[in-house]
């Protein structure tokens, strides 16, 4: 057999490749459509009260003047959108985007660290799990796959459920003759004989297709994981992550930029997942908030509250969730961040139970651990 | 010493072999025993000590609060942007200095782990480092993950596991990563008096309080591991005694003499006599905790642990039960006495068995390549952070305490793959002139793990250097055997 992946590329596309995958089983989903989750980790803590000004919060204007943006896209009248965010402005007046505010995981403090940690292993504590919460999800799920478009595996999707990570290759080409006569000394070894296979066959790459030059920008990277999640025999939960989003300075400009990154990488997912977009919601987290007041270098410092942004056919969007608490004074959290009125792991809770049918009983026990007490957040799907 | 062995040798406990270096004649084990002395401390010459990175740390802080304070005095501060200014370039002069001691302690590290001779030593320290895996993620302890290498772990790995423990959990890079440094006794001085006059106007933003966090993991994955028979109650006491361990702050390393950049502040310290594991100990400040460490030490659960871990990341993914038993009552012998531990493993027969091996992590792969080939990975130490966060494995950044994975199962992904074929083909274009026989070269690294089948692809390459790339990805130069 000759393995030039060249000559496979071109001759197979991705759906020839779907035997080297896993066989998905089917899962308990709703209406027995077969769901994709995209999770987008913003480390830094993202100014969700940037992203989404309040405007009709008499608090905003005085506490906020200076990092409220100008001209900001209209929502539901109380809210405006960040002008940066003309395609998931696009999404919302389709119904296709649901913003929430005023969302946190459990963890209480400032560090960034700790928060990440907490979020990721889905518990309120760090350290709490070595393994992380959208890995138990896939475990739950029975026969499905996650991949995380990253070199490191993230600790969301570290476990023992089935995952695995790709990331853009290195730039050295590879001589075909090289894999050629590496085949079957590959497939002599029991352990590397399928992995080898599928590097022969370029299998990730090919369904990569063009982002295989991706440089690990978000959008590039968005638009790698659609491509996965959206072919047939693929992987059904997909992870990207991006940082930069810590803005204790400048922030109306960092913000500016990295917002315009964030909306062009939902439009390069869209775009590239357009087939599944009906059956597909991306999730957008971050650590924690950011104070209200502004400090000294035109930034916010690390708050509590956040924002959740969820995008996708099966999103109840084209409105803003959560439960919003106000910016007055007796309102703050300790007198200086947004409150958090939900529980990042109830948002999530009810994403994964109703879009990807993981049971109740799986999600309090399994998927966050001793979240019992934690309300399944209602109404965000369907 | 048969050339095979002393291959085998190389491979499973050192970082591949080194071309000619298998020459030396005698019993493998007795090669691989006798690399266990002490290194020359010239090859870290030159790196800044964490005293000194903590005084010119302290020092660049204390800049940065004047310039605030000065941004905020409408007198002094004639334009904000030009504090603004002043600030970035702060910010950059702290990136330009303490970025570059970074890249020469990397330097330094992987220069010394391609050309040193004692490359089983090498290991030993690279195994410790990952099981006190501290991340240059975490801000405060960026400073100090790779100093903590050098100044916790090389001189402890030859002796007793409870300096060893001591050593790892008094450094700045610790204590901060795991946030002890800013853990406070509930009935504590600091939090009695503190709490009174934080309140009214600094407002709640610094909470005083007991942190877990170092307790947790010292327990769970330092000494006893997660099925070590401790519970909540024994990670709260273990907190509360560790109280205090802290880095030396303004005053201390003003007050001269040794600075060490350990302090133990009693202001901080919880008072009152600790229950551990069934143990009483009495109040004795620093002695408190120091006491309960050295009992962790020694306890069959951690015995067990690491003798586990060892025999897992030298012998095999799932290691004979019988090697560990014998590794875990050797530990108890002999008090954790980390030699004798070792001596057993590299006498095992276990450890020399045809069903014995490993995968190899990015790390090493590159390591052993470079050491084959004879090529110099401290030249760009830059570039060489970039190629091994694409391989997964970027060094001092795993992803959490409990440091980079260590089985094949966690390594070996399509991906993984792909990429150490890309990369053997770049390494194997860099491969100077006198190493460019394919054949000889396979020989001399693989021993044994030369079978019949890359033999006869060796001998028909193309050139030498497919010859090479071809040695560097096939599945024999992955494994250790």
């Amino acid at each position: 057999m000759r393995l030039s992946r060249r000559r496979f590329l071109i001759a197979s596309g991705a759906s020839a490749t779907l035997a080297l995958w896993p066989r998905t089983a089917a899962w308990g989903a709703p209406g027995g459509a077969d769901p994709r989750l995209l999770v987008v980790l913003l480390r830094g803590g993202l100014d969700g009260l940037h992203v989404l000004p309040p405007l009709d919060d008499p608090d905003a204007a005085r506490l906020r003047a200076a990092l409220l943006p100008d001209a900001p896209l209209a929502l539901d009248g109380s809210f405006g959108l960040h002008p940066a965010l003309g395609f998931a402005h696009t999404l919302y007046q389709r119904g296709d985007l649901l913003p929430v505010v005023a969302v946190a995981p459990p963890y209480r403090e400032r560090s960034h660290f700790d928060a990440q940690d907490c979020l990721e292993n889905g518990t309120g504590t760090p350290g709490g799990s070595h393994t992380g919460w959208l890995n138990r999800c896939v475990g739950a799920m029975g026969g499905a796959e996650g991949l995380a478009i990253a070199s490191v595996m993230p600790l969301s999707l570290r476990g023992p459920a089935p995952a695995r990570t790709w990331s853009p290759p290195l730039p050295q080409a590879v001589d075909p003759r090289l894999l050629e006569r590496l085949a079957p000394l590959y497939a002599a070894d029991p352990e590397l004989a399928t992995a080898f296979e599928q590097v022969a066959a370029g299998s990730l790459d090919a369904m990569a297709g063009e982002s295989r030059r991706a440089r690990g920008r978000l959008p590039d990277l968005a638009g790698v994981a659609a491509r996965f999640l959206a072919a047939a025999g693929g992987p059904r939960v997909g992870f990207v992550e991006d940082s930069g989003w810590d803005t204790h300075g400048s922030q109306a400009r960092v913000l500016g930029r990295k917002l315009a990154e964030l909306d062009a990488a939902l439009e390069a997912f869209h775009d590239a997942a357009r087939a599944v977009w009906p059956s597909t919601v991306v999730v957008v987290l971050t650590e924690f908030g950011r104070t209200v007041a502004i400090n000294g270098t035109g930034g916010t410092d690390h708050g509590t509250g956040g924002l959740a942004l969820l995008a996708g056919g099966p999103v109840a969007g084209g409105r803003i969730g959560g439960d919003w608490p106000g910016l007055g004074v007796r309102s703050l959290y300790e007198g200086r961040d947004l409150r958090p009125t939900g529980d990042l792991r109830g948002l999530l809770k009810g994403v994964l139970g109703r879009h990807l049918g993981v049971s109740e009983a799986a999600l309090e026990t399994q998927v966050f651990p001793d979240s019992r007490s934690v309300p399944r957040m209602e109404g965000l799907i369907g | 010493m048969a050339l095979d062995r002393a291959a085998s040798a190389s491979n499973r406990f050192g970082l591949g072999a080194r071309p000619g270096a298998l020459a030396a004649p005698g019993d493998p084990r007795d090669w691989l025993l006798a690399q266990l002395r002490p290194v020359s401390p010239s090859a870290f010459a030159g790196l800044p000590d964490s005293a000194e990175t903590l005084r010119r740390e302290l020092a660049f802080r204390r800049e940065r609060l004047a310039e605030r304070r000065a941004a905020r005095d409408p007198v002094t501060a004639s334009a904000d942007a030009g504090s603004e200014d002043a600030r970035n370039e702060i910010r950059t002069r702290f990136r330009q200095t303490f970025g570059r001691e970074l890249l020469a302690e990397l330097a330094a590290r992987y220069r010394h782990a391609v050309r040193t001779e004692q490359d089983f030593l090498e290991r030993l320290v690279q195994f410790w480092s990952n099981h006190f895996a501290v991340s240059i993620d975490k801000r405060q302890a960026a400073l100090y993950a790779a100093p903590m290498e050098r100044e916790a772990i090389r001189p402890h790995v030859l002796g007793r596991f409870g300096d060893l423990l001591l050593a790892v959990e008094s450094h700045p890079g610790m204590l901060r990563y795991l946030d002890n440094a800013r853990s406070i006794g509930e009935g504590s001085w600091l939090a009695r008096v503190g709490s009174r006059r934080m309140r009214p106007e600094s407002g709640p933003t610094r909470k005083l309080g007991l942190n877990e966090n170092l307790a947790r993991e010292i327990l769970e994955l330092h000494t006893l591991g997660v099925d070590g028979g401790y519970d909540q109650a024994d990670v709260l006491e273990l907190a509360r005694a560790l109280t205090g361990w802290g880095t030396a702050g303004r005053r201390e390393l003003r007050a001269g003499g040794p600075l060490a950049p350990f302090a133990f502040r009693s202001a901080a310290h919880e008072p009152g006599a600790r229950r551990l594991l069934g143990r009483r100990y009495p109040e004795g400040g620093v002695e408190q905790a120091r006491a309960m460490l050295s009992d962790l030490a020694r306890h069959p659960a951690t015995a067990r642990h690491l003798a586990f871990k060892l025999a897992r990341h030298f012998v095999a993914d799932q290691p004979p039960p019988a090697l560990v038993d014998r590794l875990a009552r050797t530990w108890l012998d002999g008090d954790g006495d980390l030699p004798a531990v070792y001596a057993v493993l590299v006498r095992s027969d276990e450890a020399w068995s045809a069903s014995a091996r490993k995968f190899k992590t990015p790390n090493d792969f590159v390591l052993s390549a470079a050491r084959g080939l004879g090529i110099d990975l401290g030249a760009r130490p830059e570039a060489l952070v970039g190629l091994f966060r694409r391989l997964g494995q970027p060094p001092f950044l795993p992803r959490s305490p409990a440091g980079f994975a260590d089985t094949a199962a966690d390594w070996s992904g399509a991906d993984a793959l792909g990429k150490r074929v890309q990369l053997a083909q770049a390494l194997a274009a860099r491969a100077p002139a006198a190493h460019r026989q394919p054949l000889a070269t396979a020989r001399a690294m693989l021993g044994r793990g030369l079978d019949t089948d890359l033999g006869a692809a060796l001998r028909r390459a193309e050139s030498p250097e497919q010859g090479l790339a071809l040695l560097l990805a096939s599945p024999s130069f992955q494994w250790r055997t």
